[in-house]
């Protein structure tokens, strides 16, 4: 009976072994097809029969890509001065790549540093009007940006913050789904521990430094590599707030790409490659702390 | 400690590298900037094409500073709307009566251009381009540089190798409804599944669709006013039933005029609704077949092209030097002797006024300037025009997943006419 | 916790000061740039508000008309449909992945899971590129295969179709939303008390019992976090739409995300388009609230 049931769990097993791996491949596709299409000539991705393996391998994609568009690789403005600094003109994938870096960066930095404060507060103060936030907050969690579109652009323009990555930034950073995430790491801070660091002395910030924040690091590792890929991938905000070549990201100028020439699929996989390589690169290399991170998110939250 | 460390890095980051600060400043010393933003006429959109041109206008013209984005037609519409909400509109487009006039010129977003329209220049200028520039009112909203007539193209080899080239007047390029049907026809048994498609899938070429379906059986998209969509009229439905019922001819929601082309051009489709001259120069590279642009068929053989006038329009973004400088622009582009005749061939159209013959010698220019004879009425300028397009290629998707003709047709004119009552 | 309950009106005061200016950097931005336009946003709802036009108040006109316009109601239901699709699709399909590689050797598993999480760094808009040219009408890859294998004889126009048209949109959000949570299945799995399984099995438990009883209450907890961070992404859904399908064919594949930026930069009716956003925004109020009081109550 017992062996039975075994060798009807092996077969069961083994078969979705081989689905899960047929599945794997679908899944690696695109990626796979992005990544040898920008290889291929415009004869070889076109044709009507697909060509699995590129048969010859060309740069052409890529030479196009570059040389499509030029843009400063940067501009730096000195506030209320009127004087900025140009670099050096280089093609404006190159330009795109940076600013998405920039954004996803910043927007990273200022998220956890935002977050890592207020999720701590939300969790250890018992403060007044604390659960009134907290509602605001799981309530506009789930928000699309979409909702706020017209208002939001409208607010940017005020601001004079219109085409600038700043744009793009500022609402990733308002967005509460951190505060969320580290609340929930927050809870898990002992009482005790803090009531010690209070009795000797220590004032608010350096409880906070000092006991609450190594105890929430690994929330804000997770959510850290949560907003850099995300913002990374944004494309609404960047849709309605960026237009002019040189700010834009690397997910907008590809989408532009793609209704610019919706013919030359070697140079929007040339470009979608572009997009995709780096962050899946930066992703191999932080997998581990990455898993380990969404993972310890999930089971505190 | 650490925390420190992060929280410090990341105020240094935001606080010292404003990058893209820019555009926030304000502009000083003796030049002016302004911008252009174009859409794809030509080579208009290639940036080597116009940074020559830009830079023959700074030769004489040093004080205006120039700076040029390129648009598509899939979603620059929707970028020019977002940046005017923004807040920072271009002071040039280059683009159509339909969006100059009739869409951002109504909404009075745009500058009246009536001082560039010299009793000269009305007197130099075809009367009809003259018309689609202005409003009602007369208030000229568009300096024209250019205009073709949009046609259609057939793929010569397909249609010589399934014996339907005797459906077409090679002479005159024009076709009747019922020749249509038969070379359609033919092709399609030759083995051809694909002869055509009715694209529907945005607005990208919205126009060759349309005049298809106009020509057909000679009926119009509006009434000669321009003040009301008459897309239902009989002649329009039947035109549309006969389409939706012809075997090789997909109403095909997934593609745009663009993806037509393309698909023309690799010989996938038979014939392309959506083509000019532009298109066969830009594809010449990729065409492995002889291209026949040829009339959209209609009954009476009097075919009536849609025209396209592309000129420039100016926003009025409240600064009078920008203002100023665009329309010295405008005026070195489009009535400089030397530039115009370059500005013109880099839209690879025609001229809007007589330049003399500028394509001495180009013989593709003379096989397509048979079609300026058919250029039909100039509509695109009614009120509504953005959601009456809208409208269109969605009643054309609806069509194609099999909804009653004239249903859809009924509900596409409602709801342009209402857009064009507001 | 008894001295909690005895907070001095002093240590309120304290703890009031010290929480608010904890969340202080937070709370500039979260009303900067979400309470604020989202205020703007109702307001604007009340008024017919157009470019370059002062705003004309018309109270619930908007909502009124919005409840007979048949698009926003094909677009609210197209909506629920992905929601309602793709939620649990991920969900059990996640599972049932994790279940199967968490067993296999450590360096198999991360290979899958890897894989598996592809889609997502990959981002929507490049791998849309792709799936565009898949599902092309005449030369896509899905044609090619079906073709081939004799699974259709026709063409078909996977998305130039209303009935299969939404259904690719779903696929493509369920190939790039799938990824995360079978990290976290795979981990939940390997956290489970094998013990327990053992003990359960010694005492005769069939496998599914064993799996209900004491698997599935273990990796509970991250159940629930993936319902919401899944619901959170397919209501997100925008890019897809907008490059693939634009909403169509007729409105087939309208969301009422893309619904609002067709209505604000298409048609110029702001006002309109927040009134949609209004209405959107309290119903996943409303969703959110109640799947947190689920979770609380379990």
């Amino acid at each position: 009976m017992k062996k039975k049931s075994n060798t009807g769990s092996k077969v069961y097993r083994v078969f979705s072994v081989i689905v899960i791996t047929l599945l794997a491949i679908g899944f690696a596709f695109p990626l796979y097809w992005i990544i040898t299409g920008s290889f291929k000539t415009s004869m070889a991705i076109n044709a009507p029969t697909p060509q699995w393996w590129p048969q010859e391998w060309v740069s052409a994609n890529y030479q196009k890509l570059f040389s499509r568009q030029t843009a400063p690789l940067w501009e730096i403005g000195i506030p209320f001065t009127g004087k900025s600094f140009a670099g050096p003109v280089v093609p404006a994938a190159i330009r795109w790549l940076l600013n998405t870096i920039f954004m996803a960066v910043v927007s990273m930095l200022l998220t956890c540093f935002t977050a890592a404060m207020a999720g701590y507060a939300l969790a250890k103060k018992r403060f007044i009007g604390r659960s009134v936030v907290f509602t605001l907050i799981v309530c506009a969690m789930a928000l699309p940006k979409q909702v706020i579109l017209i208002p939001l652009l409208r607010e940017m323009s005020s601001l004079h913050l219109y085409n600038t990555i700043w744009a793009v930034i500022l609402p990733i950073v308002g967005w509460p789904f951190g505060v969320f995430l580290i609340k929930q790491f927050g809870e898990g801070i002992p009482g005790e521990m803090m009531e010690a660091a209070k009795i000797d002395g220590a004032n608010e910030w350096k409880t906070f430094t000092a006991i609450a924040y190594p105890m929430i690091k690994p929330g804000v590792g997770a959510l850290a590599i949560f907003t850099f890929i995300n913002s990374w991938n944004d494309y609404f905000m960047q849709l309605i707030m960026l237009s002019s070549t040189s700010n834009l990201t690397i997910s907008l100028g590809i989408a532009k790409l793609q209704a610019e020439n919706a013919t030359d699929f070697g140079l929007i996989m040339a470009g979608a490659a572009l997009a995709a390589v780096p962050i899946i690169v930066v992703f191999l290399i932080f997998q581990k702390y990455f898993t380990k991170g969404i993972t310890m998110g999930a089971v505190k939250g | 400690m650490k925390f420190r460390k992060v929280m410090a890095l990341a105020l240094a980051a935001s606080m010292a590298v404003s990058l893209n600060a820019v555009s926030v400043l304000a502009e000083g010393g003796d030049t002016t900037d302004i911008t252009l933003w174009t859409y794809p006429v030509g080579s208009w959109g290639d940036s080597a094409v116009v940074d020559q041109m830009i830079s023959n206008f700074n030769e004489a013209h040093p004080e205006i500073n120039v700076t040029v984005e390129y648009l598509d037609y899939t979603n620059g519409d929707d970028q020019i709307n977002t940046a005017i909400e923004g807040g920072q509109a271009p002071d040039i487009v280059l683009e159509g009566p339909e969006r100059l006039v009739a869409n951002w010129g109504a909404r009075g977003l745009m500058a009246d251009l009536s001082d560039l329209w010299t009793d000269e220049a009305k007197e130099a200028i075809y009367d009809s381009v003259e018309s689609a520039c202005q409003n009602n009112d007369g208030v000229f909203y568009e300096y024209p540089l250019c205009m073709t007539a949009h046609t259609m193209a057939i793929n010569k080899d397909i249609f010589e190798q399934a014996g339907a080239l005797q459906y077409i007047d090679e002479e005159t390029r024009t076709w009747t409804a019922e020749d249509f049907q038969k070379a359609v026809k033919a092709v399609y048994d030759f083995g051809q599944e694909n002869v055509g498609a009715v694209y529907c899938s945005g607005q990208g070429g919205d126009q060759g669709t349309r005049a298809l379906v106009n020509n057909l059986f000679g009926g119009t998209f509006t009434n000669p006013e321009h003040t009301e969509y008459t897309a239902n009229s009989e002649e329009n439905i039947k035109a549309l039933e006969l389409l939706s019922s012809m075997d090789g001819i997909n109403f095909d929601a997934s593609i745009a005029g663009g993806d037509e082309i393309n698909l023309f051009c690799n010989g996938t489709l038979a014939m392309a609704f959506c083509w000019n001259v532009a298109q066969e120069k830009n594809n010449a590279e990729n065409l492995s077949f002889d291209v026949l642009p040829m009339a959209f068929p209609a009954e009476d053989g009097k075919p009536q092209l849609c025209g396209g006038i592309w000129g420039f329009g100016v926003f009025d973004n409240g600064d009078e030097a920008k203002v100023e400088a665009s329309k010295t622009f405008i005026d070195f582009m489009a009535n400089d002797e030397t530039q115009v005749v370059e500005s013109v061939k880099a839209s690879s159209y025609w001229p809007v006024k007589d330049l003399g013959n500028i394509y001495e010698g180009d013989d593709l220019m003379t096989e397509y300037s048979t079609f300026i004879q058919y250029m039909g009425d100039y509509y695109q300028v009614v009120g509504g025009w953005a959601e009456a397009r809208t409208a269109w290629w969605n009643m054309l998707q609806q069509i194609g997943s099999g909804a009653d003709v004239t249903e859809a047709v009924e509900e596409f004119v409602t709801t342009a006419n209402a857009a064009a009552a507001k | 916790m008894s001295n909690k309950s005895r907070m001095s009106k002093a240590l309120v005061r304290r703890e009031t000061i010290a929480g608010y200016a904890f969340m202080l950097p937070s709370l500039i931005f979260f009303f900067g740039f979400v309470i604020y336009p989202m205020v703007q946003c109702v307001i604007t709802s009340f008024f017919d508000s157009t470019m370059n036009r002062e705003d004309i108040f018309i109270g619930f006109g908007n909502y009124i008309e919005l409840f007979q316009d048949k698009v926003f109601l094909g677009a609210l239901r197209n909506t629920v449909i992905i929601v309602v699709v793709s939620v649990p699709v991920v969900c059990v399909f996640s599972l049932w992945v994790s279940s199967v590689i968490h067993n296999l050797s450590g360096p198999l598993c991360s290979i899958f899971r890897c894989i598996f999480y592809l889609p997502v760094v990959t981002g929507s808009v490049a791998v849309t590129v792709v799936w565009k040219w898949m599902f092309n009408n005449y030369y896509g890859i899905f044609n090619y295969v079906g073709k081939a294998t004799g699974l259709i004889d026709q063409n078909i126009n996977w998305l130039g179709d209303e009935r299969y048209a939404l259904g690719c949109i779903i696929l493509i959000l369920l190939t790039t939303s799938v990824g995360q949570p079978i990290v976290l299945y795979v981990s939940a799995l390997n956290n489970v008390d094998q013990s327990l399984v053992e003990a359960a099995e010694v005492d005769g438990a069939t496998k599914l019992q064993c799996f209900w009883k004491i698997k599935w209450q273990q990796i509970k907890p991250t159940t629930l976090y993936i319902l919401v961070i899944t619901t959170i992404n397919s209501f997100q859904c925008f890019a897809l739409i907008q490059l693939l399908t634009s909403g169509g064919p007729n409105h087939s594949t309208d969301t009422i995300m893309y619904y609002i930026y067709h209505t604000a930069f298409k048609l110029y009716r702001y006002g309109y388009g927040n009134a949609m956003g209004v209405v959107l925004a309290i119903a996943i109020a409303i969703l959110s609230g109640i799947q947190f009081k689920v979770a609380q109550s379990d």
